[in-house]
């Protein structure tokens, strides 16, 4: 039979190499989500749209 | 008047939200909520931006609260886009939390939503997130086993190739509409999603499409993640040369970036690359480097990890004393940690260690007893007895590349 020490490197052996198993386990490397936005601005612009047109193109004329 | 507005306090959260500083954003937020509107567009619009804020920062069960609350008023306002946006947020949300069939849902009637409403970008946004849900959700179930991308239970399959296909949907509308950072992402979730399924040559045909994507904006987080990606896959593949050099450029980006924690990761997997081409000089070199960030960021179970790494390199070395140096300190920190099949791992590889040295199982060794005290003398302290075996018998550990083929 295989002498003692022989076994024992070889059962050594097999501890040597880490499973690819251990390289996936937590380091993938995911895209980020993406979020829906919404903005009191773009609300608020719309409201106030008209004004500031009007503010921007008086500013302009009077110039 | 003299206290701020509701609008007021909203627009300055705004501001800072987007200006990166969301802790402080939130608190603009929640002073305009105790305000208080009449307007349910605008409190609309604030928990929304509540919800996100929240979710940035990780306090995932108040990012539901309020994502929750946006739906409900969506809801009542008759507000259809805002009920769409507020779902997709809300899915996200509980993709987050695990909540994978609520999550479904939600991401479903946003998709519902985007289509009665011809609307493109939110379809594309929708079968994105629909996609993210699924990956999650095979991957929690993958997870719990412990087999290798490629060998999945049928409910992991299924999960995984719905994924890809809600991807592939996103990437044929992204395309169209020309959106190229959307297609980026895209291609990044789809090949880790390939990766899984263990389709390793179409995994790398998505990440070099993301990598040429990434270079095309200047991204380079995202080049980084494509080429850490790489690296992963072309393990897979069984081209460890290939993998090297990937996680080479992963490391040289972790470096401009100074992103610490992504550079000892680099040098994780470039350790176990080395390991798997049997340069164990290079692994050990690698594995070092990667103990020493592990200490840097107090990361215990890192150093643990590098611990046995290394072990396992020196072991294959046959430098049993280094060997047993790393193997003691892996069993030190598995204890800390209470990670028991570390511990266990350990054990077996010091009493393995101990039977090369020639030391038996029996011997009253400080090491193998239950009460032991942590003994921080490096090597040399105990006394090496009756060693049997010449370093020549350790031709034995070289593995022959078949094996290393093989391993799983």
């Amino acid at each position: 039979s295989q002498p003692l020490s022989g076994r024992q490197a070889a059962e050594l052996q097999s501890k040597v190499v880490p499973s690819k198993q251990i390289l996936h386990s937590d380091n993938m490397e995911m895209e980020p989500e993406t979020m829906e936005t919404k903005s009191v601005t773009d609300y608020f612009s719309k409201l106030h749209m008209g004004s500031l047109v009007y503010s921007c193109t008086s500013k302009r004329k009077n110039k | 008047r003299m206290e701020a507005s509701c609008l007021e306090l909203a627009l300055e959260g705004e501001r800072l939200c987007k200006a990166g500083d969301c802790r402080a954003g939130v608190s603009f937020f929640e002073a305009a909520v105790q305000v208080g509107t009449e307007d349910l567009k605008t409190l609309s619009a604030i928990y929304s931006q509540l919800g996100n804020a929240y979710f940035y920062l990780h306090e995932y069960a108040k990012a539901l609260e309020y994502h929750h609350h946006d739906l409900t008023l969506a809801r009542t306002i008759g507000d259809l886009l805002g009920e769409a946006k507020a779902s997709g947020n809300l899915g996200n949300t509980l993709k987050v939390l695990g909540n994978f069939e609520e999550a479904i849902v939600c991401c479903q009637r946003h998709l519902d939503i985007s289509r009665e409403l011809n609307d493109k970008v939110g379809e594309a946004r929708a079968l994105y997130n629909l996609g993210n849900v699924y990956h999650s959700k095979g991957k929690s179930v993958a997870s719990a086993g412990t087999h290798e991308p490629g060998e999945l239970p049928d409910d992991v399959r299924n999960a995984l190739e719905k994924a890809a296909n809600y991807y592939e949907e996103n990437l044929t509308i992204v395309t169209e509409l020309g959106d190229r950072a959307a297609q980026g992402r895209a291609f990044g979730n789809l090949g880790n999603t390939h990766y899984l399924l263990g389709n390793f040559r179409s995994a790398v045909i998505a990440h070099e499409q993301r990598l040429l994507i990434a270079k095309e904006f200047g991204d380079t987080s995202a080049e980084r993640r494509a080429y850490s990606n790489l690296g992963n896959a072309y393990i897979f593949l069984g081209e460890f040369e290939t993998a090297s050099e990937y996680y080479k450029r992963t490391l040289q980006l972790a470096r401009q970036l100074q992103d610490r924690a992504v550079e000892a990761q680099a040098c994780y997997s470039l350790g176990n690359t080395y390991t798997l081409l049997q340069d164990y000089e290079k692994a050990i070199d690698y594995h070092l480097k990667h103990l020493v960030i592990a200490q840097e960021l107090n990361d215990k179970i890192g150093e643990g990890r590098a611990c046995w790494s290394l072990g396992n390199a020196y072991t294959a070395l046959g430098n049993h004393d280094q060997a047993m140096h790393f193997a003691e300190r892996h069993l030190e920190i598995s204890r800390e940690v209470g990670d028991r099949s570390g511990e266990l791992t350990a054990r077996l590889n010091l009493s393995d260690l101990q039977m090369v040295l020639g030391l038996s199982y029996s011997t009253n060794n400080s090491m193998m007893s239950e009460n032991h005290v942590a003994d921080n003398s490096v090597n040399g302290a105990r006394p090496r007895v009756g060693r049997r075996h010449s370093m020549e018998n350790m031709e034995l550990m070289k593995l022959t590349p078949e094996k290393v083929q093989n391993w799983n």
